[in-house]
């Protein structure tokens, strides 16, 4: 990219479009009027192959290096949903954009490419992944357990709805107590 | 000036303290006998601070109006009221109660509402005063 | 000839000088710090968990108790994921009452920190003073809203009580008070020798590395970085209002990015929070408070909803995020994730506490105000019957106790 330049919510949309064509599966944008003098916000969502997720965000380092708010995920059955929430353009009043970008990863082989080579606050969103929803991300500098302790039992991932979730380990103690 | 906190320390040791001494201004010796010589008059409680209306205390539940439709229950955040079918009508667990009021704004007859009162403690969760019914 | 190396010194999940429970190990070198390694996960408490449990009023009152400090900002941040996700808009005096309970918030919390810097850096004099202060925003709380911590009022839509025209000379009491007393808390945090000598310096963290990190709120807009989710991205009234980002060159005219610049950014937050509240007052519309009164046809649109939305709020420790999945036929949400300031400023304590003092780690651990209650969230309740059994023996040995002192 040659100069620094700003993209509204349809430009972000059709830069990504330009460079990956057929492999971004669907786009979605949003928008939301607030207030008495009906200000604008957008809120853009991508969804993307798995083959070329390293390059998206490549990409989207080059265009303006992004904040990186949280990667959160879904359990679809047979495949796991993570979602990047980025955000860009801050500094300018009321001009933000929310990104937020999809990948499906299949349960049979859950492995995704770490980030933090580009954006290094990524570390702790990604360790959550890995002892919550059994996400293998290759390449990240440290993969001890973030949240949950040492003995907690292996092969059990507490926001997976399963069989491999939290149904055996849970009791509950008002009924135990009775 | 460099040591700016001189000036209001000297001040405040003529003025009356910010703190309200409830229920006494020093700890008693034993707590039983000073509530033994409450009861029968022979020593004063300082009052705690007033509760502004619109304080959300103990919840205070109307019987006659209550219609059992059990809206409540579907909205309590911790299930601390329970359904009883046969008189249809509820019981609500002080034990678990949030004090968050939301009952009070679903209930289409307006039969609960919240009290001021809030020095609750007990020793039983299942005693006659942490129940309502 | 013995080699020289250094010394680990853990300071554990319960130690005197944190608030909060938090493991550090640091490598040591004489008295200056080499490395520094952090690990969570002691307050876990399976929120996000049972927030699929239950439906979405329900979750409100649940995402309050995440913390007791940020107990608004986690239940509006869900609410607005909820509206976003469903499209429902939110009336205009809705709006404006919300700016109101969140700058009341802001102002709470940033006089809390003050007072707890102040403890940490050996000055509790201060700390005295500063809590009393905060009594009066505590009762103004108490007197619009119900309760001093647990606020309990928001609905998704709108709000759940009003403010009405009698209610209006003792906000204004309240803001005046402070507006006459801010004098005295600024001279005794700027131009006493203890602090600077304490803060001036140390706990340093550039603009490069607030970036890289993703660094929020107060930590990153100390640094120099104009990031402030108020500003950027209009919700609420606040694109009515006149506001601007705040960083610490406003009040001195320079940016270190040390302890002493995040002091000099709170105490112009708590100034730039007063004049909000007043703007929000003046320019007040009437009208309802909230989309849907009847919250029994709230849960019944919940129900038949089906979308996604994420929800950002700028908390008095910086952005909040929640994202919400709801899919048709259930009341309750399929995916619920939380994500709270703190997560994001843990990474930064790395390089401010690289080559400081030992003495020096209360302080700038407590600058970027962590609240680790809202970090941790998801637990498990225990594994085998030996946990139950020692539950059972607490709680009948505390139960006994206490009958002991009262005969």
């Amino acid at each position: 990219m040659a100069e620094k330049k700003q993209l509204d919510a349809k430009g972000l949309v059709k830069y990504f479009k330009d460079e990956f064509k057929t492999k971004i599966k669907k786009t979605t944008v949003k928008k939301r009027v607030v207030g008495l003098e009906k200000k604008e916000s957008y809120f853009v969502w991508i969804t993307i192959d798995k083959s070329i997720f390293k390059d998206v965000i490549k990409h989207l380092v080059e265009y303006q290096f992004p904040h990186l708010a949280v990667v959160s995920g879904n359990d679809l059955g047979k495949t796991i949903e993570l979602i990047y929430h980025f955000s860009l353009d801050h500094g300018q009043k009321f001009k933000e954009i929310s990104l937020n970008i999809k990948v499906e990863i299949p349960k049979s082989n859950p492995k995704i490419e770490t980030i933090c080579d580009y954006i290094p606050g990524a570390l702790i969103t990604e360790r959550e992944k890995q002892e919550m929803l059994g996400v293998i991300v290759e390449g990240i500098p440290d993969s001890r357990r973030l949240f949950l302790p040492e003995d907690f039992p292996k092969g059990v991932y507490p926001w997976r709805k399963d069989g491999k979730g939290m149904e055996k380990v849970i009791k509950n103690l008002h009924e135990v107590k009775k | 000036m460099s040591f700016s906190m001189i000036r209001p320390v000297l001040v405040q040791l003529f003025k009356k303290p910010f703190t309200n001494k409830f229920p006494v201004k020093y700890t008693p010796k034993s707590t039983t006998k000073l509530l033994e010589a409450v009861g029968e008059g022979k020593a004063q409680i300082i009052p705690p601070v007033e509760t502004p209306p619109g304080f959300r205390g103990k919840i205070q539940y109307d019987k006659e109006k209550c219609t059992g439709c059990r809206l409540c229950i579907r909205v309590c955040p911790s299930n601390a009221i329970e359904f009883k079918p046969k008189e249809k009508k509820i019981k609500i667990y002080l034990a678990r109660c949030t004090f968050c009021s939301q009952c009070n704004d679903v209930c289409p007859v307006k039969c609960l509402s919240m009290s001021n009162e809030f020095l609750l403690a007990d020793t039983d969760k299942y005693s006659k005063d942490m129940i309502v019914e | 000839m013995t080699e020289k190396t250094t010394y680990r010194l853990p300071i554990g999940p319960i130690h005197p000088a944190l608030k909060e429970p938090v493991q550090f190990e640091f490598e040591i070198d004489g008295e200056r710090i080499v490395d520094v390694d952090v690990s969570l996960g002691h307050v876990h408490r399976s929120i996000e968990w049972a927030g699929t449990r239950r439906n979405p009023i329900q979750n409100l009152y649940l995402a309050e108790r995440i913390c007791g400090i940020c107990s608004y900002c986690h239940p509006v941040a869900f609410s607005l994921a909820v509206e976003n996700a469903l499209d429902i808009q939110v009336p205009d005096r809705g709006e404006y009452l919300r700016v109101i309970q969140g700058e009341l918030e802001r102002m709470c919390s940033h006089m809390l920190w003050a007072g707890v810097a102040a403890h940490e850096v050996g000055f509790d004099t201060v700390l005295y003073l500063t809590w009393q202060m905060r009594e009066k925003l505590l009762d103004l709380t108490e007197y619009l809203t119900g309760n001093r911590v647990t606020k309990a009022i928001t609905m998704i839509g709108g709000v759940r009580r009003d403010i009405t025209k009698d209610m209006v000379p003792k906000i204004q009491e309240t803001l005046d008070y402070f507006k006459e007393n801010f004098e005295k808390i600024r001279h005794t945090y700027l131009d006493d020798k203890t602090f600077k000598m304490r803060c001036q310096g140390v706990g340093v963290l550039t603009y490069d590395d607030a970036i890289k990190l993703c660094a929020v709120g107060p930590t990153t807009r100390a640094s120099g970085v104009k990031k402030d989710v108020r500003v950027d991205q209009p919700y609420f009234a606040y694109s009515d209002l006149d506001i601007d980002y705040i960083t610490p060159d406003i009040l001195t005219g320079e940016i270190h990015g040390d302890v002493y610049d995040r002091i000099i950014q709170r105490l112009l937050e708590v100034k730039q929070a007063i004049d909000l509240m007043e703007q929000c007052l003046d320019k007040m519309p009437s009208g309802d408070i909230v989309a849907e009164p009847k919250p029994a046809k709230l849960l019944a649109m919940l129900k038949k909803a089906e979308g996604e939305g994420i929800g950002r709020h700028e908390a008095p420790r910086g952005e909040v995020i929640h994202y919400v999945k709801l899919v048709s036929g259930e009341e309750n949400a399929y995916t619920w994730k939380v994500r709270a300031p703190t997560y994001n400023n843990i990474l930064p304590w790395i390089p401010m506490l690289k080559g400081e003092q030992i003495a020096d780690i209360p302080i700038v651990a407590a600058s970027t105000d962590p609240c680790m209650s809202c970090t941790n969230r998801v637990a498990v309740v225990d594994r085998d019957n030996k946990y139950i059994l020692n539950k059972e023996e607490l709680h009948q040995m505390s139960v006994e106790k206490t009958r002991r002192l009262l005969k």
